[in-house]
């Protein structure tokens, strides 16, 4: 068997002028929770279709346990599990036909299904539901019935195109519990995410912006590699403090969290006293300014940020 | 609130039954001018129903709703003019620019020109949609189709916003463009009535309402709701962490049990003592390894997993 | 070990696809309905038989030879005395406004030329504006006129002892009508509507059953497993397959019921057939499915490329060997031109396989030809 569940080298891919995917060199670890973040049109979803053989690359490849994507697409897409972003199950049939139906797609044997498909349903809490049709169920209970048929046939590796956008967060928790699972099946999962917390629940990340991956870590890792460091205060006029910090020398990144302001200053930049006596200066009330502990949202809001500056 | 006193929205007894099924169950409450509300509740709980008959778009089945002072099943002409109303599926004209469906929806509250073009500019710049001005709505992302429809839903400056899950599937750094902006509008006096799952957005508003079945079941600011939650917060840290989620989610004094990130976050029965070493004793007998026990500070989720708890959704739609 | 594979996964498809359609309600009226509801309007409302035709009448003569003329007429049924008119004037204003189709000119002088055994004329003035109409109704009026000729030349004979074979006309035209004694145009209609129907039911059927999962989000994952297209297309095929051969059952139970129309030949050979014709026309719907960009787009193309065809081309309505040589050959690659011959020569001629051979062949080859091109073309990618 193979260590790397995922191998990609130089992986490219345009759409007419938009430069989608340029050159990504990607390992995946057998048995990994990866995670794939970053803004909106980074390349995650292209990622995830070229490694499932729905797009032919431009240029590289790309492996799938060790098997070649474009020279043995059959033989990826059998031991390939798929949640696509934009998935719906078909709408008539129930939640046990829908699950038959994968079963039959990945031909399972009927023995091994029918215990897989309990286990499954059991997990997710679906088992009272099998009787309804996939168009009255919400979105959460959708998104679980999407899981279970992506891993109704055991794949080798998951690929979960943000799984849990729109979902509350009671059927989160349940998805995220059944990921965390996986790894003790031997499932590799490459996972994306636009939320932070979710990020942090990955064994490693990578970010992509702008069809380049920038960087790649433990959750941990992209922290400490932060260069800035955060800073928390309390603002009467949100919006004028806001204005006042973007302008600020020094500062990274301005965002509002919950009722408070939190700012990204550089090694160099300014500390809560300067702060404060900066917004003071122009006139802005602000109170409460002390360092905070660094967060993955930081790093991730960093790195977009930066790259969106490039850009 | 307290420099806000007169009410933007009230809601009285509201229900909406369709056929057998309730969707909105006796709902009351109301929304100070310039206030951020924020609606919280899992899939299928009835925010969208609620938005929809604030709206005038579905007639109430019982009880009664007024929006700036308009009654919404009675003067819902009236109504239309004072709300601006942006839906999960916004319809934008995919095959319109971001200027083009902006002169539509400007065309539609009767917006003429020298003012109409004012306006747009005026949004063009407030919502960074210059790039974006003359492409064509269908090939934009969710990010930018989503301030599209924003900038859409205001463009006849209403005093009161409805936004339904405005959103999702937008990266972080737009929501918190998106979220700025809210509050801008709401510091201008505007009142914005938004729904979420995301708890980091819930942080950001005024207050909370949340909906479970239907059913009002907390209502307060984010701050008062989760000092109100009940039992103490540990995060643990341990290895292997599945089994130690195992061994805490079924020991009985338990509450709740959940992974953050890489630790275990337990919530436990309030009995005046530390519950570390119950922890610790659980965990062993798991052949757990603790790494580290901490106290946690109480989030939103925590209130709403609290609330909501790890039920089924049997009621979803 | 790829065959049972290869079965199940095409099952698979089957099966939703076939659950979809019992359980979308408005697809089950589509499929049930719509042939029968299409069978009940055209079957009655393109009927191509006479009756009651309105016509205005000029009588110049006033004899009664004129009258008995013009009795005759009415008394066939075919044409029904509008009104007379008195100024030529008026005649071209009837027909104008439509209040009669034809105006029949007696002249002066048509009694007494009849009473003494000369020719007599009579004048028609017919609407050309709907020419299939005014070529009917020609018809039906010549051989009146001569009918009634006969009839006055016999009693002239009578009337002046002569034996009436004396007068009898030495070339008498007798038309005979072959296939369809009664020349009843139903006879000729239903089995061609039954092809039409069933050519404009598959199309839709198909049409929407590929591009809709891309729509609603469910090829994606489809598109990501281990089926190989050829099972889709054929699982796609089989419900559909069997859905519009119990429709053409249902088409056929109903021309017989409402319309006694039945097939004089083999019924279980035109099922058979039929099944191959709709294969190829099932085919062309999927083929359209799998390369639209959306559901309505699809729903048009098929739309247009396949009842347009099968209603002008195909020789449904007007005669293959009358038209250009350009529509000649299209009509043989349109599958309806060859359907048509078949179903109307087991119909009408109670013809068996030998007298349309090279038909029957050349529907064959071309349901392989779609199915493979379905196949073939059909993309397991995105772009």
């Amino acid at each position: 068997m193979h260590d790397l569940a995922i191998r990609t080298e130089d992986l490219t891919k345009s759409f007419g002028e938009i430069r989608a995917l340029a050159g990504l060199d990607l390992e995946v670890a057998r048995g990994e929770i990866f995670g794939l973040v970053g803004p909106d049109g980074a390349g995650k979803t292209t990622t995830m279709r070229l490694l499932s053989g729905l797009l032919r690359p431009d240029a590289g490849r790309a492996e799938v346990a060790g098997l070649d994507v474009v020279e043995r697409t059959e033989d990826v897409r059998r031991l390939l599990g798929y949640l696509p972003q934009t998935f719906a199950m078909l709408h008539e049939l129930t939640v046990a036909e829908n699950i038959e139906y994968f079963a039959d797609l990945y031909c399972i044997p009927r023995g091994q299904f029918a215990q897989r498909s309990d286990e499954l349903l059991s997990a997710t809490g679906l088992t009272e539901f099998t009787g309804r049709r996939a168009d009255a169920l919400s979105g959460g209970m959708g998104q679980k019935l999407a899981l279970i048929c992506s891993l109704i046939h055991r794949p080798q590796v998951l690929l979960l195109d943000e799984p849990t956008r729109g979902v509350d967060p009671v059927s989160r928790r349940d998805l995220w519990r059944i990921v965390y699972g996986l790894p003790a099946e031997d499932v590799t999962v490459l996972i994306s995410t636009p939320y932070a917390d979710e990020a942090e629940r990955c064994n490693r990340l990578g970010v992509l912006v702008d069809g380049i991956l920038q960087t790649v870590g433990t959750p941990q890792d992209l922290v400490a590699r932060q260069t800035s460091r955060p800073i928390e205060l309390q603002a009467t006029e949100q919006r004028l403090a806001r204005n006042a910090l973007e302008k600020l020398g020094g500062v990274e990144t301005v965002a509002v969290v919950g009722q408070a302001l939190r700012i990204t200053v550089r090694r160099d930049g300014p500390g809560p006293e300067e702060v404060l006596k900066a917004l003071d200066g122009a006139g802005v009330e602000a109170t409460e300014a002390h360092w905070a502990q660094p967060r993955l949202a930081d790093a991730l809001l960093a790195i977009a940020e930066r790259c969106g500056k490039d850009g | 609130m307290a420099d806000a006193p007169r009410a933007a929205v009230v809601v009285e007894d509201l229900t909406k039954r369709f056929r057998d099924f309730v969707a909105v169950d006796h709902l009351s409450f109301t929304i100070a001018e310039g206030e951020v509300f924020g609606f919280l509740g899992p899939n299928g709980a009835g925010k969208s129903t609620t938005i929809r008959m604030l709206c005038g778009l579905l007639l109430p089945s019982e009880g009664r709703a007024q929006v700036a002072g308009l009654d919404v099943a009675r003067e819902t002409e009236a109504l239309r003019r004072q709300i601006g109303y942006m839906p999960q599926l916004f319809s934008l004209y995919p095959d319109l620019t971001s200027v083009e469906n902006l002169e539509f929806y400007a065309g539609l509250y009767g917006l003429r020109q020298p003012s109409l073009g004012t306006r747009i500019e005026e949004l063009v710049v407030r919502l960074d949609l210059e790039a974006v001005r003359g492409q064509l709505t269908g090939t934009l992302s969710t990010g930018w189709r989503q301030r599209v429809a924003l900038a859409c839903a205001i463009i006849h400056e209403p005093p009161i916003l409805f936004l339904d899950e405005p959103t999702s599937g937008v990266d972080p750094a737009v929501r918190q463009q998106f979220w700025n902006l809210i509050g801008d509008l709401a510091a201008e006096g505007t009142t914005v009535l938004v729904t979420t799952h995301l708890m980091e957005e819930a942080e950001r508003c005024a207050r909370l309402a949340m909906i479970d079945r239907g059913r009002l079941i907390a209502l307060d600011t984010p701050q008062a709701l989760r000092d109100g939650l009940q039992g103490l917060l540990y995060e643990i840290d341990a290895d292997p962490l599945l089994p130690a989620l195992e061994a805490l989610a079924s020991a009985p004094f338990v509450m709740d049990a959940a992974l953050s990130g890489a630790t275990v976050r337990v919530r436990v029965a309030e009995m005046g003592i530390s519950r570390e070493a119950a922890i610790r004793d659980a965990l062993a007998a798991a052949q757990v390894n603790v790494v580290d026990i901490r106290a946690g500070e109480p989030s939103l989720e925590d209130v709403f997993i609290s609330l909501v708890g790890d039920r089924e959704e049997a009621s979803a739609r | 070990m790829r065959r049972p594979a290869t079965l199940r996964r095409m099952l698979a498809v089957a099966r939703a696809e076939w659950r979809h359609n019992y359980r979308d309600a408005r697809s089950l009226a589509i499929v049930i309905a719509l042939p029968v509801f299409l069978l009940l309007i055209y079957g009655y409302g393109i009927n191509l038989d006479l009756r009651d035709l309105p016509f205005a009448v000029q009588d110049l003569d006033r004899t009664e030879q004129s009258a008995d003329f013009v009795n005759r007429l009415v008394r066939s049924g075919y044409f029904t005395l509008a009104r007379a008119i008195q100024d030529t004037r008026e005649i071209d204003s009837v027909i104008e406004v439509g209040a009669v189709r034809f105006v029949l000119v007696i002249p002066h002088g048509f009694g007494g030329d009849l009473a003494s055994g000369r020719p007599a004329q009579v004048q028609v003035v017919l609407d050309g504006g709907d020419s299939a109409t005014a070529s009917v109704a020609l018809g039906y009026l010549q051989a009146l006129v001569g009918d009634h000729s006969i009839h006055l030349a016999r009693r002239w004979a009578m009337r002046h002892g002569l034996p009436a074979s004396a007068v009898e006309p030495a070339l008498r035209v007798v038309p005979r009508v072959l296939y369809n004694p009664e020349l009843r145009s139903v006879n000729f209609i239903v089995p061609g509507l039954i092809a039409v129907i069933l050519t404009l039911l598959a199309a839709l059927l198909t049409s929407g059953c590929i591009v809709r999962e891309r729509e609603g989000g469910s090829f994606e994952a489809l598109a990501a497993s281990p089926i190989a297209p050829i099972e889709i297309v054929l699982g796609k095929l089989l419900p559909y397959a069997v859905i519009s051969f119990v429709d053409i059952v249902l088409c056929m139970v109903v021309g017989r019921l409402l319309f006694g129309v039945a097939p004089m030949g083999d019924k279980a050979l035109l099922l058979g057939l039929s099944l191959i014709y709709l294969i190829a026309s099932l085919s062309i719907g999927l083929l359209v499915s799998s390369l639209a960009r959306s559901h309505q787009v699809a729903t048009l193309i098929a739309f247009l490329a396949t009842v347009l065809p099968s209603l002008l081309v195909s020789g449904f309505a007007f005669p293959v060997r009358s038209m250009p040589v350009a529509l000649q050959a299209i009509a043989q690659i349109i599958p309806a031109t060859h359907f048509l011959i078949i179903i109307r020569a087991i119909y009408l001629k109670g013809a068996g396989v030998s007298a349309f051979a090279p038909r029957v062949a050349a529907l064959a080859a071309m349901a392989l030809a779609l199915v493979l091109l379905t196949v073939r073309t059909f993309r397991k990618r995105l772009e």
